[in-house]
């Protein structure tokens, strides 16, 4: 359970989420919304990154807001970025082990969970690749197998499937689908692309211009007029 | 993830390190002896700058006064309680540490041009250090200096001939330059890596950023220590000239030439700055113009070589290997 409790962040003058308020209950759940809606802005607050001005976030019992962003990922969250952070000089298995690295273990045994999360996603025979020779795609496979290391309890997929072609997206979605069931981890998703999220999320949260516009399960979600007006705008007579 | 791996570069550093184990003592004059001894510790000051801006990104300017530091900490042990000196070395190198941890604390807020202004007012401010109080001489009291001529120096047991110094610089720097690929290949590698890529990114992987730049000032610290304490004991007594803040500018400068992300790079770069001017001189020629060649030579990494000389051997012998794979 993920519960946002009146999560109010501004940048000087900008109130770039006002007084946003859900409660993420199912196994993947999404945030969907126009552009500077505030999505990337609410994924930041979560990851540490932004500061709010007041509100809380409690995931799984623990208050969020009160740890530094390398303590949050200690504790089990894990996040991608829009843009693949991906090292170019470690190869696919380190870039994913660097975040097994900061996890209570030994090194055999996170080796292996890494080993078997490349295979997972479909990088087994890319673990001594380096980073600088992967396309988008290898890239963003890399990505959800580092989203999935240690041990997760919350992991964010912010607009996972940006610049990826339609086989890529659907390959993508089931392997975001099958998150939850491989580690126990909560899933949250930022995309765009509505037909992932319709299909893979089954709560969602809709934002725009930092307000919350429409909660709930994704299909109610979508067909409320709120919702479609912010994505299509309304008709002027 | 091969730990124990050792790579073509790696194994020409062995081979490299054997050679002038062997070779340069038996070789060279005493002048040389003395050029190869100083080129050897600058070796181990510009690995420790060029660690630090090809895993990190970080540019500091500091490197030299840090080696005058651990220069002075290890003639004032070496004057004040007569212990061996690996003792001295290893002390020396664990002060110019700390200072390096403390040194990185202020500097950790800051990036990019602002860090290399932190790091460059710390050069300036040992300059100012060394000019007001110079180097220990065997002399009584907290500076340890006298006037007239030092005292003597002690030098490593196994080492008391230039020659023999010569052969255990080497075998320092090695151990030296073995410390750094141990890092890279390890969790602090990893870490340093995605920190490079994006502070956000490394912080998500649970990455301690402060901690773990930090600890890249104190390796950086450590080596700058090393430097200075083999350089101490090559002469036996230091020269505030030699740490000028702007020899660490031209250090990391040199760094760049060099070739930062490799192992050669180093090397490259301390003979330009100590091998290069001693054979313009040896020429007849007047060694300033060694600061020409300098010149050049950034200007020519920055516009096309980022990486270096290092870089281009590297992409030379890559792409030698690359048209034989073709061919055959």
């Amino acid at each position: 359970m993920i519960e946002v409790n009146d999560v109010t962040v501004r940048f000087g003058g900008v109130v770039a989420l006002n007084a946003v308020q859900a409660s993420f209950s199912q196994p993947v759940s999404g945030i969907i919304g126009p552009n500077g809606a505030g999505k990337t802005t609410l994924m930041n607050v979560l990851s540490g990154f932004v500061q709010v001005h007041s509100g809380s976030v409690i995931c799984q019992g623990v208050n969020l807001l009160s740890m530094a962003p390398h303590k949050r990922a200690k504790w089990g969250l894990r996040r991608s970025f829009q843009k693949e952070e991906i090292a170019n000089d470690l190869t696919v298995l380190e870039n994913v082990l660097v975040q097994a690295d900061h996890v209570p273990g030994n090194t055999a045994d996170k080796l292996a969970q890494v080993h078997d999360l490349l295979a997972f996603v479909g990088m087994a025979d890319k673990t001594d690749t380096p980073g600088r020779s992967l396309n988008s795609f290898e890239r963003r496979l890399t990505d959800i197998a580092k989203c999935m290391a240690g041990q997760p309890r919350l992991v964010m997929f912010d607009e996972p499937a940006g610049g990826l072609s339609v086989d890529e997206t659907q390959r993508l979605g089931d392997l975001i689908l099958q998150v939850h069931d491989r580690t126990g981890a909560q899933v949250l998703v930022i995309d765009h692309d509505v037909e992932l999220i319709s299909r893979i999320c089954s709560e969602t949260l809709v934002l725009d211009f930092g307000k919350r516009i429409a909660f709930g399960p994704t299909r109610d979600v979508l067909a409320d007029p709120k919702v479609k007006s912010a994505y299509l705008g309304t008709e002027e007579v | 993830m091969r730990l124990w791996h050792i790579t073509p570069s790696g194994w020409a550093g062995l081979i490299f390190a054997a050679l002038a184990f062997f070779l340069f003592p038996a070789l060279a004059g005493n002048l040389w002896l003395s050029v190869f001894i100083s080129t050897g510790c600058f070796t181990i000051a510009v690995a420790g700058v060029s660690f630090m801006y090809a895993r990190l990104g970080m540019v500091s300017l500091t490197q030299v006064g840090l080696m005058g530091l651990g220069g002075w900490v290890m003639l004032r042990l070496n004057h004040a309680y007569g212990l061996p000196f690996e003792v001295n070395l290893i002390l020396a190198a664990l002060v110019t540490m700390v200072c390096g941890w403390i040194m990185a604390l202020p500097a950790m807020r800051m990036r990019g041009l602002y860090l290399a202004l932190v790091t460059l007012m710390a050069a300036g401010g040992l300059e100012i250090l060394f000019a007001t109080y110079q180097f220990p001489n065997g002399g009584d009291g907290f500076w340890g200096v006298k006037t007239g001529s030092a005292a003597p120096f002690t030098r490593p047991a196994l080492a008391t001939t230039p020659e023999a110094y010569l052969r255990y610089v080497v075998v320092i720097a090695l151990l030296c330059f073995l410390l750094i690929e141990a890092h890279r290949r390890m969790k602090p590698g990893r870490a340093w890596a995605m920190i490079r890529r994006s502070e956000a990114a490394a912080m998500a992987a649970g990455v301690n950023v402060t901690f773990y730049k930090t600890w890249a000032f104190g390796i950086a610290g450590l080596l700058a220590g090393v430097a200075g304490g083999l350089l101490a004991g090559s002469l036996g007594l230091l020269d505030d000239a030699t740490f000028r803040a702007s020899e660490s500018v031209l250090i990391f400068a040199l760094a760049v030439v060099g070739g930062a992300r490799y192992w050669y790079g180093a090397l490259i770069a301390a003979t330009l700055y100590r091998i290069l001017p001693a054979l313009l001189n040896n020429w007849g020629v007047d060694a300033d113009l060694s600061f020409v060649i300098f010149g050049a030579g950034l200007l020519h990494a920055v516009i096309t070589a980022p990486d270096g000389i290092a870089g281009q051997i590297a992409g030379a012998l890559k792409a030698r290997k690359a048209a034989k794979g073709r061919a055959s």
